[in-house]
């Protein structure tokens, strides 16, 4: 069995922080889904880069 | 730029070039939910591996990331031989290409700690998700602290799926 490593406070405490529930779906992916996903992640948000002028640019609703 | 990783791990391993993938896009091979912009990469530093190395991205038209327009800057042998570590944009995304890594390790001393892991139909390697950490807490930087953590909770949840 492997053994964990030691860690220091500081990092003990970012790590009593983590979402584990988002690290066991990527586990359960394969390395390929995960690169995958990651694409997909910085295509998102290269949308939403996109978009963020249009919705400066709105047109108001008010009367 | 966000990189391609479609484009270029295919380019570069079908070129030979000898390369280890670390930092980010390392983390998020082991499993880490955390995005990245860029891919960092250890590479062989011999005369042989530059070429190779410069005719795998030649195609993407790399240029130092965040230079003045218009700065004289040529992709060849030449170059990466007399630099070392390079931030560059390409168009398959920005690629930090990097000669040593923190403590001064070389690819050739950094491939005994790297496992082969396969994505867009090619091998390549991948540095192992212990050997990370200790580049990451090596590095000291204040920034990686949650990068830290979250790996070594990546890496628990291993050793309890091992048990």
């Amino acid at each position: 069995m492997k053994q964990p490593l030691e860690t220091d406070p500081v990092i003990a405490a970012y790590r009593a922080q983590v979402d584990r529930s988002l690290l066991r779906v990527n586990l359960r992916l394969t390395p390929a889904e995960r690169l995958a996903k990651l694409q997909s992640a910085l295509a998102f948000m290269a949308e939403l880069r996109q978009a963020r002028p249009t919705i400066r640019e709105a047109p108001s609703t008010e009367r | 730029m966000d990189p391609d990783f479609g484009k270029l791990l295919p380019a570069l391993v079908h070129a030979g070039v000898e390369f280890v993938v670390v930092g980010g896009v390392a983390a998020v091979i082991h499993g880490a939910a955390r995005v990245t912009y860029d891919i960092d990469l250890v590479y062989a530093r011999s005369s042989e591996n530059c070429e190779r190395l410069v005719e795998a991205l030649r195609p993407f038209h790399p240029y130092l990331r965040d230079a003045p327009a218009g700065l004289p800057f040529r992709w060849d042998a030449r170059t990466l031989s007399h630099g070392l570590n390079f931030t560059l944009t390409s168009t398959a995304g920005d690629i930090d290409l990097l000669g040593e890594i923190i403590g001064g390790r070389s690819y050739e001393e950094l491939l005994p700690q790297t496992a082969e892991f396969e994505a867009y139909g090619v091998r390549f390697r991948c540095v192992t998700l212990s050997r990370l950490i200790q580049l990451k807490r090596a590095a000291g930087r204040p920034k990686d602290f949650e990068a830290i953590a979250e790996l070594e909770a990546l890496r628990d949840e291993d050793i309890r799926s091992d048990e």
